[in-house]
């Protein structure tokens, strides 16, 4: 075999060589895929520094729960205050949004090695010190030394969403100036995040303590880390994981959970720091107090604007509903017997029922009330975007309680902002709108006596009917402590006990394991490795191609070897046997020769996906890795594929009967016309079914067409090939004179007949282009903007023109005239966006911060984004979708639907749920609610190339009901009139009036165009990898041509006696394989055409026509110069020898 | 189609082939391989001769150069009185196109050509097929008894119906000078015997007496030799007439 294999060295050097280019492709897109998660892997972890685990609140605790929870056994602990703020370059005035700054201290050292963490103000700085990520210092343009402003969202334990937690839209950020001290890698503290995102994240890094002060946020923190040298236990990692959880729930105090506890006479009362209990925690906290021997009075006191009977009221007064136990979960909560002051006359006031009052003894006195009077009270209720809407309710007196006990307790209403410390009610500054003019003297002895008591209180159901709010309906717990306990020792106790009773989770204190996330995560959202074998599948198949067509010519060369071996009684199956073997033992050093190939392969990928592709992956962030169990796959699976493909060319061009292949032919000279008909009937039935895929493309959904449309394409295709193979194996008659010539198109006819010798190999070449070709016009089709109307309803954009963040949430209504003059924006920009304002609107939108979810994030998503589209959203509706969980004229209308307990409808847009998320119709995106229990987020709807790739959409009501505490909007839908020019001014406006609120718009169609851009460069990479390919068949082509040519050097060298010249004969076998190339093309192209049709049709796309020509020219020409060579080897060497070898 | 630089003229009285002390070696390695040594022969038109010799003698090549389709080491050629290596590359293969027609041992005939598209292949290489050269082509069919079979593939006739093509093919263009290698070489006896009977019949057809070529056939075989005017042997790269 040796002696073979160096015999045949030349013929095994091309085979050797064609194998070492398709293990470098099917290796290198493993490595490529290796590379991917490899270079995800580290950048994730780089970003963690030793933190494994954190906990990440809705709401903040204690700064010092991180000292607690590391003594209780969690290891190396730090805590941090996060936010998310905007920036802007003190000297410059240049902005960045989306700036996240971490608050932390000295603890986080240790968990950050290397990174000095100190704050100290060096003398002569007149500002504290910040520390930049290195991206956020590039987006401001700053350098150490430089002064940057924060502008931050200031801290209220209060929701903004109630009445006693608004406050003016100005007095929600703060802004915090700062000298740039440092700058921060992005591996390390600087590239600190905890959402899995390959865009380095804009980190500032201050002292905790001085952001602390200036959101107003003293002693607390929102962010708990451990890590480091954590208490593994004896069993790893589950072990520390458990213990971690443990520990925190011993550290966990009550001020950790928002409560707290006071006494007043012998009752202990429960508050939480927001004024209200949720109703889970109100539950939970009855249940354990009842087992601790409590009985627990339930309390919900509001405030009323005015209580009114006839023409003489009473100004903002306190009305309280209780009930002996604590409400059930849900709209409908179980009223127990509601407490009963006493009367004026020292009986018990009997329990109210709905609709019923009952005033103390001042009230009913200012308000002449008898028994059976009705009163009217008024209130406000917050509606929709912080507008306070004033309602009335009307009750009848149903007793009058005495000025003791509960009748004048002022410890029935929490500590209100603004009114509970004030000394006079003429001093109160509320958070809502009063009227100090309607407060007599009389009222303000009342306030000096009694303060905040309430004046009537009415039944725990109407209370919870009229003023329930989606934080809860339940303002304290007053628990009667067991007989015989004092209320100061039962308090002492529940401090100790009431916190692990309830757990932290109660409170959103849960520990998330972040360092195993990420290392998920970073198993990628798509799978490079395939997706760069499919982006390589030509450049594979022509690989394969032509490892096919040089062993097969190979083994047609030796046929007078194989018939004579054949001819001495050696079986057939053993003499293939030897030549595959031979021909493996080639192979595998090409395998070996392409491994290394394949981590050449790789790397420049990988430098593509950093440089001419790197919209795909939006950062440059990957890098080679080279695993040796990759490349161990990637060789075994080449090796594989290429012995198959080596039995198969040796089976087929060795089957021919011994005699024949001792006459040096493999071909059957008869067997090429038997096969017409069949080729002729194939032919017909492809073509027609073409036509009915076509047909039918144009009439299917969005989902059939594209595959039906490839499906004609390809028929084409066959067509095609059965067409050439009907020409190339049929014989030609006299009467078709016409192509006998050898000038003009009878040249190029001439070249086609020629294709004919051998049908096989001419087929082969043919198809190799006509495939690459197809596929190569098929996505440069696709990849022609679609003329779509951006401010089409239907669009991707929904009609709206711009799209906005905030970093600060807007509560406030920006449709509303005096919420824009309070935000300084109807004061701002010129006359002319002043008038494109004017008639501007604002769709605003809740959002869960999340992972991206959309192609630019290469990291699988475990928590998406999610938005709350607004009523309003949901009754304009808009957008195309591309499936729909059930056809009706108002899709949006489904996210309304209710489809049970802890499933909630959304939508997504199609290529995130199918690519990135991995999910259909029907599914469901499982993420954890503000309480930790599972939400199910239901799939009916997916949206069309729409702007929402980044998110999943639930309705607002979906959205506050799961996260009550996420409040107002950070994301924005802005409709403006006139063209792109207002809508620019508009942007402009809005983002020059919210600048304190990081507000940041961007044109809708710039936003889609970003994510076209990454389709682009996948597209752009399959095109160039499908060109790639198409060289390789050009290759294949060439090879194909010359081993022809050689073939017929005698009948070439006999055509030289007969009198033709040299150049006749190059011209020949040059037409031949212009003919080859030409078939390829056009045969591609009418297929591209057929397949494209529908989609030309549906979306008006314009087609790359320059692009897509020079592609073919450079194919073409990179052909005719393949060929031209094989031309010029074939005529160059004296063709009379060739004449001698009879 | 190019006008084509006319061949060069004929002069009546002058010999169809000449060859005067025609010399050729080949180089292998260092040492230079004399296959024709010194070869002097001379053929008027309507002659005929045979070449024989064993096998390695030369045969072939002398006939290649005599054919012009190799360059002689040394020595001269003339073909009809004209240097054919003188001329350009194009008026050489007009010339041969022109003067001279040659048949192989194997037929060479183009397997994608029927058998009337072989036989005009030679038409093509300095024109066009006009009806006049379709009429002639269908004649020398019918002469070598293939007219039926002039729409059918070389791979659908027997060895020696091929051969009789590739003769027809031969003298489409009425060559001067026609040249035989081993025409029968690879048929078998009662074929050969015919196709030889065709040769000479072609040859000799009194309706084209006075422009039949000088046929010149290397052959092994004595009796075919034995059937020509005259008969030349190779020795060693020397040629004796017999």
């Amino acid at each position: 075999m040796l002696r073979s294999l160096s015999y045949h060295r030349r013929a095994h050097l091309a085979l050797a060589l064609a194998v070492a280019v398709a293990t470098a492709v099917l290796a290198g897109a493993l490595v490529v895929g290796d590379s991917v998660r490899g270079s995800l892997r580290e950048l994730a972890l780089s970003r963690l520094g030793r933190v494994e685990r954190v906990v990440v609140p809705e709401r903040a605790f204690r700064d010092r729960l991180a000292g607690d929870w590391s003594r209780e056994g969690a290891g190396t602990t730090a805590a941090a205050l996060v936010v998310r703020a905007s920036a802007r370059h003190g000297e410059s005035g240049s902005r960045a949004s989306g700036v996240t700054v971490l608050g932390v201290d000295a603890a986080w050292e240790a968990l950050f090695p290397g990174t000095p963490l100190s704050f100290a103000q060096p003398e002569g700085q007149l500002f504290p010190p910040v520390l930049l990520a290195d991206a956020l210092a590039r987006e401001l343009g700053a350098k150490v030394g430089d002064t940057v402003d924060l502008l931050l969202p200031t801290y209220s334990a209060i929701p903004r969403e109630t009445l006693v937690g608004r406050q003016e839209a100005r007095e929600t950020v703060a802004t915090l100036r700062l000298t740039v001290a440092g700058l921060q890698p992005e591996r390390g503290l600087g590239g600190f995040r905890l959402d899995t995102r390959q865009a380095a994240p804009l980190n500032a890094v201050v002292e905790r303590s001085r952001l602390a002060r200036a959101i107003d946020a003293r002693d607390r923190a929102n962010l708990l880390v451990a890590g480091g040298g954590a208490d593994r236990g004896a069993t790893g990692p589950s072990s520390a994981r458990t213990n971690a959880k443990a520990a925190l729930a011993r550290a966990v105090t009550l001020a950790d959970l928002g409560l707290k506890l006071s006494t007043r006479g012998d009752e202990v009362i429960v508050e939480s720091d927001r004024l209200v209990l949720d109703d889970a925690l109100a539950r939970r906290l009855a249940t354990s107090v009842r087992e601790a021997g409590a009985t627990p009075t339930t309390v919900f006191t509001y405030l009323a604007n005015r209580l009114r009977i006839g023409d003489r009221e009473v100004p903002y007064s306190t009305v309280a509903a209780l009930a002996q136990q604590a409400p059930a979960a849900g709209a409908a909560p179980a009223v127990g017997p509601d407490i009963a002051p006493f009367t004026v006359d020292g009986a018990p006031v009997s329990p109210l029922r709905p609709g019923e009052i009952a005033l103390n003894a001042w009230a009913a006195e200012q308000l002449g009330a008898a028994l059976g009077s009705q009163v009217e009270l008024t209130y406000f209720a917050v509606g929709p975007r912080d507008a306070l809407v004033e309602r009335t309710a009307t009750f009848r007196v149903a007793s009058v309680v005495a000025m003791r006990g509960l009748g004048a307790d002022p410890s029935l209403t929490p500590q209100l902002p603004g009114l509970s410390d004030a000394a006079r009610m003429n001093e109160w500054d509320p958070p809502f709108p009063v009227n100090l003019a309607r407060i007599h003297p009389v009222d303000e002895e009342y306030w000096s006596r009694y303060r905040a008591a309430p004046k009537a209180f009415v039944a725990f159901a109407d209370g919870q009917r009229l003023w329930r709010s989606r934080f809860g309906a339940v303002s304290s717990l007053r628990l009667t402590p067991p007989a015989g306990t004092s209320a100061a020792t039962f308090a002492r106790t529940l401090e100790m006990t009431l916190p692990r009773a309830i757990g932290p989770a109660a409170g959103g204190l849960a520990v998330r394991e972040v360092r195993e996330e990420a290392l998920s995560a970073g198993e990628g959202a798509t799978d490079f490795a395939g997706l760069f074998l499919a982006f390589s599948f030509f450049l594979l198949a022509a690989a394969l191609l032509l490892v096919a067509l040089l062993e097969g010519l190979a083994v047609e060369a030796r046929a007078r070897e194989v018939g004579l071996l054949g001819a001495l009684g050696f079986p057939a199956r053993a003499v293939r046997r030897r030549l595959l073997a031979e021909a493996g033992a080639v192979s595998a050093l090409g395998v070996l020769a392409g491994l290394g190939g394949a981590v050449g392969f790789a790397a420049v990928m990988l430098y593509g996906l950093r440089t001419w592709w790197v919209g795909a992956i939006g950062a440059p962030v990957l890098f080679l890795h080279v695993r040796p169990g990759t490349l161990l796959l990637g060789g075994g699976l080449s090796l594989a594929v290429v012995t198959i493909t080596l039995a198969i060319a040796i089976a087929r061009a060795s089957r021919a009967p011994a005699a024949r292949l001792l006459t040096g032919e493999v071909a059957d000279p008869m067997r090429a016309s038997k096969r017409s008909a069949l080729a002729w009937w194939t032919m017909v039935t492809a073509l027609a079914g073409a036509a009915v895929a076509v047909t039918a493309a144009l009439g299917a959904g969005e989902r059939a067409a594209p595959a039906l449309a490839f499906a004609a394409g390809a028929l084409v295709l066959v067509a095609g090939f059965a067409a050439l193979a009907d020409r190339w194996g049929r014989g030609r008659s006299w009467n078709r004179r016409r192509a006998f010539a050898l000038h003009g198109p009878a040249w190029l006819a001439a070249g086609a007949r020629n294709g004919a010798r051998n049908r096989g190999r001419s087929l082969l070449a043919a198809a190799l282009v006509a495939c690459a070709t197809f596929v190569l016009a098929v996505v440069a089709v696709n990849r022609g903007e679609a003329d779509v109307d951006p401010l089409a309803r239907g669009s991707g954009t929904g009609g709206f023109a711009l799209v906005a963040e905030s970093d600060v949430p807007i509560v406030a209504d920006l449709n509303r005239r005096d919420v824009r003059e309070d935000l300084g924006l109807v004061a701002s920009g010129s006359e002319a966006s002043q008038a494109a304002l004017a008639g501007t609107t604002v769709i605003p939108f809740r959002l869960l911060p999340g992972e991206d979810a959309s192609c630019l994030n290469l990291y699988q998503p475990r928590r998406p984004r999610v938005l709350g589209a607004p009523a309003e959203m949901i009754a304009r509706g808009g957008f195309t979708f591309q499936a729909l969980a059930k056809e009706t004229p108002e899709p949006w209308r489904l996210l309304d639907e209710e489809l049970g307990d802890g499933i909630v409808p959304a939508f997504a847009d199609a290529n995130s749920a199918t690519w990135i998320l991995k999910r259909g119709l029907g599914d469901d995106v499982v993420l954890a609610d503000e309480n930790g229990r599972p939400l199910r987020l239901r799939l009916v709807g997916l949206l069309k190339k729409s702007i929402f790739q980044s998110e999943l959409l639930i309705s607002e009501r979906a959205f506050v009901r799961h996260f009550p505490n996420r409040g107002g909007a950070s994301y924005f839908m802005i409709e403006a009139p006139g063209g792109e020019a207002q809508a620019r001014e508009v942007g402009e406006a809005l983002e020059a009036g919210l600048a304190p609120f990081g507000f940041d718009a961007t044109s809708t169609a710039e936003r889609l165009r970003a994510f076209a851009a990454v389709e682009g460069a996948y597209l752009q990479t399959f095109q160039a990898l499908g060109g790639l390919g198409l060289l390789l068949g050009t290759v294949g082509l060439a090879v194909v041509l010359l081993r022809n040519a050689l073939e017929r050097r005698r009948e070439l060298a006999m055509m030289s006696a007969l009198g033709f010249r040299r150049a006749q004969l190059g011209g020949l076998v040059l037409a031949e394989n212009l003919v080859l190339l030409a078939a390829g093309l056009a045969l591609g192209l009418l297929a591209a055409a057929a397949a494209t049709a529908p989609h030309l049709a549906a979306q008006a796309a314009r087609v790359p026509w320059q692009p897509l020509g020079l592609t073919l020219l450079a194919v073409l020409a990179v052909g005719c110069l393949a060929s031209l060579s094989a031309v010029a080897a074939t005529v160059r060497s004296p063709l009379v020898h060739a004449l001698k070898e009879e | 189609m190019s006008v084509a630089e006319p061949a060069a003229a004929p002069a009546t009285d002058s010999p169809a082939v000449e060859a005067r002390n025609l010399v050729k070696s080949f180089a292998l390695g260092d040492t230079t391989l004399r296959v024709i040594a010194g070869v002097s022969l001379a053929l008027r038109a309507g002659e005929t001769a045979a070449i024989t010799g064993p096998s390695g003698s030369g045969k072939s090549t002398l006939l290649h150069m005599l054919g012009t389709l190799e360059r002689p080491t040394s020595g001269e050629l003339r073909i009809a009185g004209a240097d054919p290596f003188a001329l350009s590359e194009r008026a050489l293969a007009r010339l041969r196109n022109e003067r001279i027609g040659f048949v192989f041992q194997d037929h060479h005939l183009l397997p994608q050509y029927t058998v009337l598209e072989n036989m005009l292949l030679p038409a093509l290489a300095f024109g066009r097929v006009d009806a006049a050269r379709e009429r002639r082509g269908r004649e020398l069919l019918a002469r070598v008894g293939l007219e039926a079979r002039a729409a059918h593939r070389p791979a659908e006739l027997s060895g020696g119906e091929r051969q009789r093509a590739a003769i027809a093919r031969a003298l489409l263009l009425s060559p001067r000078l026609l040249l035989c290698d081993e025409p029968t070489g690879q048929l078998d006896a009662k074929s050969a015997a015919a196709v030889v009977e065709l040769l000479l019949e072609l040859h000799s057809d009194p309706a084209a007496a006075a422009t039949a070529p000088a046929l010149v056939v290397v052959t092994h075989n004595a009796a075919v030799a034995a059937r020509l005017g005259r008969r030349f042997e190779l020795v060693e790269g020397r040629c004796y007439e017999a």
